[in-house]
């Protein structure tokens, strides 16, 4: 199953390991912020995780696609 | 005969003096003032339904937030009440939006019809506690909240009432940046993971909607969904409240009901001039594109246009909208928060090149380049706001680009001359 890198923007200090490790998916922009420019296919999962393990400042995030949706119907209320 | 209230949301006379005009529905019966007593004859005792039939209503109706995203209320409560832990409800009225005043007209003339919405939402929802947003810059709107809730007591039993001061500044009203002030930190956008809803204050599932929102909430189910639909068209039920502004023009809040034309909202004079619709986050309507619209929110996108939180900003007599738009553009680069890239670097350049093609030097190329790359990349919505009012000029007024171009402009202002470099 594809993935999507999404950045913490605020975190993000622009120090483009993402993109040196997957180049295919991150480009930088004029100011060196990443530019995620597609989703991650299967072949490229091991290196998106690395880049989000190795990333200095902590801002990146691997989600699945598609974003999850909360199911239909579940009304009831559930405390803990 | 019209009647209307004076406020003054702000301190020291330095504010605008807000007229408030009587509406159909929430806005009916001004003269009677913001008191529990008038309010609990005009729509009865406070009412609190189940969960299940206060989404149905919802959903029947298809009451939206009044925010400025428009996201289907009944939607966000069903998330809020099917996620895990006790559920927190939170009112916004700190409207970041600086030429709206539709939350501020409802706090000074209809405080209980919102925090009647907000507590037999927060009933239905099991929350105990409801968030209270008010907005820094206007100490009016805490004066008349805090007025109300002294009234209240007794009405809303196991509920307790939270009040927190917005900071006075465009994105402090941004759903994150508010769970952060209610949270003790600083009231900036950060990254949401998760909606609100499911995962907000404290981790808890969190629903926060504007205080109009939660006046809409009250009326539905005071009046029930008949008696709802009665104003409004079959596909949107019910009313909305506007801000109309002009520049230099008193503001102006008003209710009407959708599907009203534009022509009976606006003097017909303004019809003719451009027209900022939805405030600095919104977007140009060209001089009559409003003329044989109504008031609805498709309508209005099917038109490329879009409401936001119901600000209405007519340009005066002779001002330019692309003169006006760099000047907007570049209050809002220095709005940004400044902690994401693209917004902190992203919309001084695109106000930059705003401003240099209102000169007269085109840039928009450049303008269209820096749009795309600003665009939802931000923890919040503002250069994504931004990008739309731009976005939205260069759409309604290629002529006047040109024209400016060309060193002149259609609408007989003098081309502002070369700034001093500061």
């Amino acid at each position: 199953m594809s993935s999507r890198l999404r950045v913490d923007w605020p975190a993000c200090r622009r120090r483009g390991f993402c993109s040196e490790l997957l180049p295919e998916v991150v480009e930088l922009d004029e100011w060196g912020y990443p530019l995620v420019t597609g989703e991650v296919p299967e072949s490229l999962t091991r290196l998106a995780r690395e880049a989000v393990r190795t990333c200095p400042t902590l801002a990146l995030r691997l989600t699945d696609l598609p974003a999850a949706a909360p199911p239909p119907g579940r009304h009831t209320k559930r405390f803990l | 005969m019209t009647a209307t209230v004076l406020v003054r949301p702000t301190d020291g006379g330095t504010g605008p003096t807000l007229r408030v005009r009587s509406g159909p529905r929430l806005l009916a019966d001004l003269d009677d003032g913001p008191g529990l007593d008038r309010h609990r004859d005009r729509v009865g005792a406070l009412r609190t339904p189940r969960l299940a039939r206060l989404l149905r209503s919802l959903d029947a109706l298809g009451i939206r937030g009044r925010g400025g995203a428009g996201f289907p209320f009944a939607t966000k409560l069903r998330t809020a009440a099917g996620a895990r832990g006790r559920p927190t409800v939170v009112v916004n009225f700190s409207e970041g939006e600086p030429a709206s005043f539709k939350d501020a007209a409802l706090a000074a003339t209809r405080p209980h019809l919102v925090l009647d919405g907000a507590s037999l939402t927060a009933g239905a929802l099991g929350a105990r506690e409801v968030h209270l947003v008010l907005p820094g810059e206007r100490p009016a709107v805490r004066r008349s909240i805090r007025t109300a809730l002294a009234e209240r007591r007794g009405e809303d039993r196991r509920l307790r009432w939270r009040l927190h001061t917005a900071d006075p500044r465009f994105v402090a009203g941004q759903a994150r940046a508010v769970v952060e002030l209610l949270s003790g930190r600083p009231n900036l956008p950060v990254t949401g993971w998760q909606p609100e809803a499911v995962c907000g204050y404290r981790g808890r599932p969190t629903l926060l909607s504007n205080a109009e929102t939660f006046a809409q909430v009250a009326a539905a189910v005071a009046l029930g969904e008949d008696g709802y639909a009665r104003l409004g068209t079959d596909d949107e039920p019910g009313s909305l409240l506007l801000t109309v502004g002009g520049d230099g023009s008193r503001p102006e809040v008003l209710e009407a009901a959708h599907g009203t034309a534009w022509s009976a909202v606006l003097p017909a004079g303004l019809l003719d001039r451009p027209v900022l619709l939805g405030g600095y986050h919104g977007t140009w309507a060209a001089p009559g594109a409003l003329t044989g619209l109504t008031v609805s929110r498709p309508g209005l996108a099917e038109a490329g246009l879009a409401l936001g939180a119901g600000v209405v900003l007519p340009l005066a007599d002779g001002a330019c909208p692309l003169t006006r738009t760099a000047g907007i553009a570049g209050y809002l680069a220095g709005q940004s928060a400044q902690r994401c890239g693209p917004c902190l670097n992203g919309l001084p350049a695109l106000a930059a090149a705003v401003r240099s093609t209102a000169l007269g030097r085109p840039a928009t190329g450049r303008v269209t380049q820096l749009a795309d790359l600003v665009e939802r990349r931000g923890a919040c919505a503002h250069p994504d706001g931004t990008v739309r009012l731009v976005r939205s000029l260069l759409a309604a007024y290629p002529d006047e680009v040109a024209a400016h171009a060309d060193g002149c402009c259609t609408f007989g202002a003098a081309l502002p001359g070369e700034e001093v470099a500061s």
